[in-house]
């Protein structure tokens, strides 16, 4: 009997052996080079994007294809890009699922024949390895690091998940410090959930408050990551006694999820919690329409990574006047500026890449030295955003149920993560 | 230390709402022995409504919650009883875990299809992140404080509902007539049946209050959890956890255990910081508990050792046919694609696509192994491909060449599979499923977040694997490699199922003490199993990393091998052909649903409704066409095929029948006994038997009111399939049962019951787990008269009927017919066991019973006793009435004929 075992395990063994050869380099299968450039013609570049769109979570970046559309059919109507018009074929949708979203990638390139991905924006994206493999270009939001030091990952506002060493951003804390005249003194309170990405981001952030001159006087990450918990009372205890016994001068959650931060912030709120609180998602303008919830989050200082649409730049303007032309009535969000603005840099490397267009030619033009200012999402500089964020946000405080610039797009100097 | 009370008094308040959720689910395990998996699922579907309700349509609060959770819950667990739990409670284990996880998938995305399709012309809010549900109380919530701890109006109502809800079901089960009910299906479902209890209503009535609680559960919950079904699905798995705690029976255990995890949750958040540097620990703490609960509460008492036997394999209905003709489609399969594969371009989507799919088909030839011929439901398979992608990933990257990296991936995941054997090794059944599933979230929240094993949120890169000629880039490549290995899978389980191994498998599977007896060690080879199946799946976890390039702990979730499973079990999970199916439909379905805009809800949808497709067809597709290609085959010769079935000469081997029954019909003409005019009851040429074995072969009895009809026989004469059949709880296939001139043959057990046909079955006819005052209740209204008769049952009446002695357990058995005498009483056995001094006593109860005017039809192995009070006999012997006459004509040589076949 336990020989039977013993061979039965071995013959699988061997299968895996036999199977195993020797490692080869991933590479490019077939050629997209042979037939010329994938997904470009004389008058037309094709790209398409992978977005969660649905996903059990009910989280959704849909939006960004709104943000995309409109900046690609401006560029259209102004005759394209050296002759080109882009063909947008929409967004695929990858249920916040990594193999779904390797699939979708996949499907783009090899049966789409698209030129690049524009915009991708799914936190847990799966196709980066093929995409950095096959050389296709992506832009979207690089929240996580897969899109960390690749050549073709091109997040909008640079690469938010840097290795330790790399640059690390400071723009929060110093706007925040800007923003209340100093930070000598006061106590910041950094709350993550128990999950090795929101862990990763209370280091990064807390370190940010640090590099501005806060007093970290807690970063905690208890709360359970699938669910908010049913009960706030052990958390909030721990914050209202972080700063010697009382309450911090600042509580950042970096929570994602509103109804995680209208639960923490109400339970704050109810337990007699007078300083600020700031947080990377709650400039959402649809929590504005239920009453309650504005109440609930009255006063908070969120910080929008691009310059919000309440601001009087030029750039906002025309980021306005492209949307209502494209879809009217919608709504502005967080997704639609990312999709909106990594629509813009894609265009803007397609710019100096010149007449002739190869993926070679357009990756060489973006990673040589490639520098671009805006005022909506202050600048970009590849191969350096590669590997660490463009340092720049703002912040945007909700005052009387309504969004106001606290402080406008700025940008500050990294400093290495720890 | 007003900190610690603060804790547990908000611990308490906030428990209420998995107390509710998790009394709903043992509720219904208890009553109709179906785990549902979706009821988190109903929670969130009753709280969707909710929000639509309220917030989308301005209904009030208080009214909207009426609307979702006393209307819209119960029809919904009524509808799901109907069309779906009906069945599954019929079907094998494995189709009800199916079954219901096909559901968890289907509900909520059923939801948020409507919702999506009327929200623009009814101008709905959508359900998604940014939904936020308001409670049932005033909104915003106003605050309470009482001494430290600060509660708030919702809490408070929550609380109050759980309350009311849980004095409302205690007193429903214990104190009215439908609570007696149900708790007497639970107990003995076949008894319950013959007192003339509608099983099947208390089922219907069982899931109608599960479903309700599950909605009241939802609509409390979801102020705080969001519109968001993963967190109803987790919710779920810390209900079950206190549901485990109840033992899945106990009620009361499982309020009190929901409490308890409501502060134990608490105190974690609270005092547990040195747990910090561990991520998700203190997430999965009610993942632990649940583990442990497992291991030490609830060792499965029915069933020994993850052996499911009634899990039946289908007839294989290609039996007949010869070796290749089985295997064409196969072949013709193949070669058409491999056909198609090498006619493709090296960088074809679809042939990548075709790829990704025979890599989780490798993957699903574990569940073959595991759940196909081991029998037991592992929820864990995903994180074994999971657990072997990440170990080959990280020796890869440490230096290792590939094969290395490869073999020591697949070893890690078979390691891990001896170790979650070893528990199996205690449970069985759910419970061994329940385990795997705490194991594979345990996985996910702790072990893949650990960094320096999944390397953090960004994995390990992979290498191409070379082959020599080429390298699994090109996905052509890889399906050729993926064939042979599948293939090679195939071969493996072939010789498993053949060899002595093999066989030993099967023994434990279908009766683990006798396998046991025969010198077989279960648990060996249950670890050999689970080792192996955790093999075949490290190796195509690894394979998936590898065409991938690349792997994270993201990419295989615990969930996804829930998806797997009834992906397979759907296909047939018997068979390899199944797993290649179940893969090439996993991949492949998706794309084409995308390829037409179809909504992602809508393949979910689908999916469940393969669930339901599997409470009806347990075997899955593969079986069903083996079954259409059998049945296309046999039409023609059917006829000839029954001419030349001769009636079974007596003494004949029973013939067995190929068919599984499907429009067979006996020709056996049985020889009609004489009329008897008078006759209450009558069985005429009753025909009847298990499955293909025929057992009865025309049985006519008659008996009158006021007559006392022996029926004897010997041993497997047929005598209890005659009580089965004259009681409804055997159908007939043949012959008519009549009931005072009325055909009653169509009628169900419960009915029969109900008009006064009562059959006191062999062994003891009582309910172990109910009183003896509720054991009487079931019949009487009133069970003051059965005391007065019988005082030493009324010394009894607090007491469990289980405890009793044999003799006051028969007694009980009959007592309620003294009271309330039925019109026909047929006795299995009654004497058998007893004391001489009792089965007098039993005796004199049959003969004031006949003094009454009661027909009585007794079946004895032993003679004596019984031939005393008979007035008529009857002999059977091999299923037939071989002779029937008054009592004064049996003598010596009568009996002798009768018992020993000998004229």
């Amino acid at each position: 009997m336990r020989r039977q075992a013993v061979r039965l395990i071995g013959l699988v063994a061997a299968a895996a052996l036999a199977a195993g050869g020797c490692a080869a380099e991933q590479k490019a299968a077939g050629g997209g080079g042979s037939e010329g450039a994938a997904g470009v013609t004389a008058t037309t570049v094709k790209v398409g994007g992978v977005l969660t769109k649905t996903s059990a979570s009910g989280y959704s970046t849909k939006d960004a294809e709104i943000g995309a559309r409109a900046r690609f059919q401006r560029a259209n109507e102004a005759g394209g890009v050296h002759g080109r018009t882009i063909e947008f074929i929409g967004a695929e949708d990858d249920n916040q699922d990594a193999a779904k979203g390797d699939a979708a990638a996949k499907k783009l390139v090899q049966k789409d024949r698209v030129f690049a991905l524009v915009p991708v924006h799914a936190p847990n994206f799966g196709g980066a390895t093929f995409l950095e493999q096959q050389g296709v270009p992506w832009f979207g939001w690089a929240t996580g690091p897969q899109w960390c030091g690749t050549k073709t990952g091109f997040g909008y506002n640079g690469c938010l998940a840097p290795q330790p060493g790399a640059g690390s951003q400071t723009w929060w804390g110093n706007q925040m410090a800007e923003l209340i005249g100093g930070s000598a003194g006061k106590s910041v309170y950094v709350q993550t959930s128990d999950s090795s990405g929101s862990k990763y981001g209370g280091k990064t952030i807390s370190q940010s408050f640090e590099a501005a001159g806060f007093k970290l006087v807690g970063l905690n990450s208890g709360l359970p990551a699938a669910a908010p918990p049913p009960d706030w009372l052990p958390y909030v205890n721990k914050i209202m006694t972080s700063d010697g016994g009382g309450p911090p001068d600042l509580v950042v959650s970096i929570i994602a999820g509103t109804k995680f931060n209208v639960g923490l912030y109400g339970a704050l709120k109810k337990a007699g919690y007078q300083g600020l609180i700031s947080d990377a998602t709650s400039y959402d303008a649809a929590i504005l329409a239920d009453p309650a919830i504005a109440q609930a989050l009255e006063g908070v200082i969120a910080a929008p990574m691009f310059e919000p649409f309440e601001s009087q730049a030029p750039e906002i303007a025309q980021l306005k006047a492209d949307v209502a032309k494209t879809a009217p009535g919608t709504q502005l969000t967080q997704h639609l500026a990312i999709g909106y603005w990594a629509a813009d840099i894609f265009l803007k490397i397609l710019e100096q890449t010149g007449k002739e267009l190869t993926r070679e030619r357009f990756l060489a033009a973006a990673n040589g030295s490639f520098d671009y200012e805006n005022p909506g999402f202050g600048r970009i500089r590849y191969p350096k955003d590669h590997t660490e964020p463009n340092g720049c946000g703002a912040l945007v405080k909700l005052e009387g149920g309504a969004f106001k610039v606290a402080k406008n797009m700025k940008c500050f100097d990294n400093v290495p993560l720890k | 230390m007003s900190e610690l009370v603060g804790y547990i008094l908000s611990g308490l308040v906030t428990g209420a709402v998995f107390a509710v959720m998790a009394s709903g689910l043992t509720l219904s395990y208890a009553a109709t022995g179906v785990f549902n998996f979706a009821h988190g699922a109903i929670g969130f579907l009753a709280a969707l409504l909710y929000f639509e309700l309220n917030v989308g349509l301005g209904l009030p609060a208080w009214a909207a919650g009426v609307v979702a959770v006393a209307l819209f819950a119960p029809l919904l667990g009524y509808l799901l009883h109907r069309v779906m739990f009906r069945g599954l409670a019929q079907a094998g284990e494995t189709a009800q875990i199916v079954g219901t996880i096909g559901l968890t998938i289907a509900l909520p995305a059923l939801g948020l299809l409507v919702v999506d399709l009327v929200a623009e012309p009814l101008g709905l809010p959508r359900a998604d992140a940014t939904s936020l549900p308001r409670g049932l109380g005033p909104y915003p919530a106003a605050t309470y404080a009482f001494g430290a701890v600060r509660l708030d109006s919702d809490q408070l109502i929550t609380f109050a509902f759980a309350v009311l809800a849980a004095v409302g079901l205690w007193a429903f089960m214990r104190h009215t007539p439908y609570g007696l009910r149900m708790r007497a299906s639970v107990d003995s479902r076949g008894l319950a049946t013959l007192r003339g209890i509608d099983v099947d209503a208390s089922s219907a009535m069982a899931w109608t209050l599960s479903s309700t609680l599950a909605g009241l559960a939802g609509v409390l919950a979801v102020s705080t959890l969001g519109l968001d079904s993963t967190a109803f699905t987790v919710m779920l798995f810390v209900s079950a956890t206190a549901a485990v705690f109840g033992r899945l029976r106990s009620i009361p255990w499982t309020f009190a255990a929901g409490l308890g995890l409501g502060v134990v949750q608490n105190l974690v958040a609270g005092y547990a910081d040195f747990a910090e540097d561990v991520t998700g620990l203190r997430t999965a703490v009610p993942v632990i508990l649940l583990f442990v609960g497992l291991i030490l509460l609830n060792r499965s008492r029915g069933r020994i050792a993850g052996s499911a036997a009634e899990d039946a394999p289908p007839p294989d209905h290609l039996a007949d046919l010869p070796p290749w003709r089985r295997r064409l489609p196969w072949v013709l399969g193949l070669v058409a694609l491999l056909a198609w594969t090498l006619t493709r371009p090296a960088d074809d989507f679809s042939v990548s696509v075709v790829a990704q799919g025979l890599v989780l088909a490798l993957i699903f030839c574990s569940f073959v192994v595991v759940t196909g011929i081991g029998g037991m439901v592992n929820l864990a398979q995903a994180s074994f491909a999971s657990m072997a992608a990440l170990t080959c990933g990280w020796a890869f990257s440490s230096g290792l060449p590939l094969p290395v990296a490869i073999l020591l991936g697949v070893l890690g995941a078979t390691a891990v599979g001896v170790l979650v054997a070893l528990p199996a090794l205690r449970l069985g059944g759910r419970v061994l499923t329940l385990a795997t599933l705490a194991l594979a979230l345990l996985a996910d929240q702790v072990l893949f977040q650990i960094d320096e094993f999944s390397n953090g949120t960004i994995g390990w890169p992979l290498p191409a694997l070379g082959l020599g000629f080429a390298d699994t880039t090109d996905p052509r490549v890889r399906v050729l490699l993926l064939l042979a290995l599948i293939g090679l899978v195939g071969l493996l389980v072939r010789n498993l199922e053949r060899s002595a191994s093999g066989r030993a498998v099967l023994a434990v599977r279908s009766a683990p003490a006798a396998a046991t007896t025969s010198g077989i060690s279960a648990p060996r080879t249950k670890i050999m199993l689970f080792a192996l199946a955790s093999g075949i799946a490290g190796l195509g976890g690894v394979l998936f990393a590898i065409s991938k390039g690349s792997v994270t702990a993201t990419d295989l979730p615990a969930f996804s091998g829930f998806v797997w499973l009834a992906v397979v079990v759907l296909q047939g999970v018997r068979r390899i052909g199944g797993a290649v199916l179940g893969g090439l439909i996993a991949a492949i379905f998706p794309e084409l649903l995308a390829g037409w805009h179809v909504s992602a809800h809508v393949g979910a949808i689908l999916f469940g409704a393969g669930g339901m497709i599997l409470a009806r067809h347990p075997d899955g597709v593969l079986a069903q066409l083996g079954e259409a290609r059998h049945r296309r085959r046999t039409r023609g010769d059917r006829a000839a095929a029954l001419r030349r079935e001769t009636p079974a000469r007596e003494g004949a081997v029973p013939a067995v029948q190929v068919t599984n029954g499907t429009g067979h019909r006996p020709v056996t003409a049985p020889p009609r006994a004489p009329a008897v005019e008078d006759a209450l009851f009558r069985l005429e040429g009753v025909v009847a038997g298990y499955g293909d074995v025929t057992v009865l072969r025309g049985v006519d009895l008659a008996v009158r009111p006021g007559e006392v009809v022996a029926l004897l026989g010997a041993n497997g004469a047929g005598k209890s399939t005659t009580c089965a059949v004259a009681a409804g709880d055997l159908r007939v296939t043949a012959g008519r049962v009549v009931l005072d001139g009325a055909d009653v043959t169509s009628w169900p057990a419960h009915r029969r019951a109900r008009e006064g046909v009562l059959l006191a079955p062999e062994g003891r006819g009582v309910f172990p787990g109910l009183t003896v005052d509720e054991n009487l209740r079931t019949w009487l209204a009133d069970p003051g008269p059965v005391y007065e008769r019988l005082p030493q049952l009324a010394r009894r009446r607090g007491l469990a009927a289980g405890a009793l002695s044999g003799g006051e357990q028969q007694l009980l058995t009959l007592a309620p017919a003294l009271v309330r005498p039925p019109r026909v009483l047929i006795a299995d056995e009654p004497s058998l066991g007893l004391a001489p001094l009792v089965v007098e006593q039993v005796f004199e109860v049959f003969a004031e019973l006949r003094e009454r005017g009661v027909a009585l039809l007794l079946v004895e192995e032993k003679a004596t006793s019984v031939l005393e009070l008979a007035d008529t006999v009857a002999f059977m012997r091999l299923g037939r009435v071989t002779w029937t006459g008054p009592r004064a004509e049996v003598d010596g040589a009568r009996l002798t004929a009768a018992y020993l076949g000998v004229s």
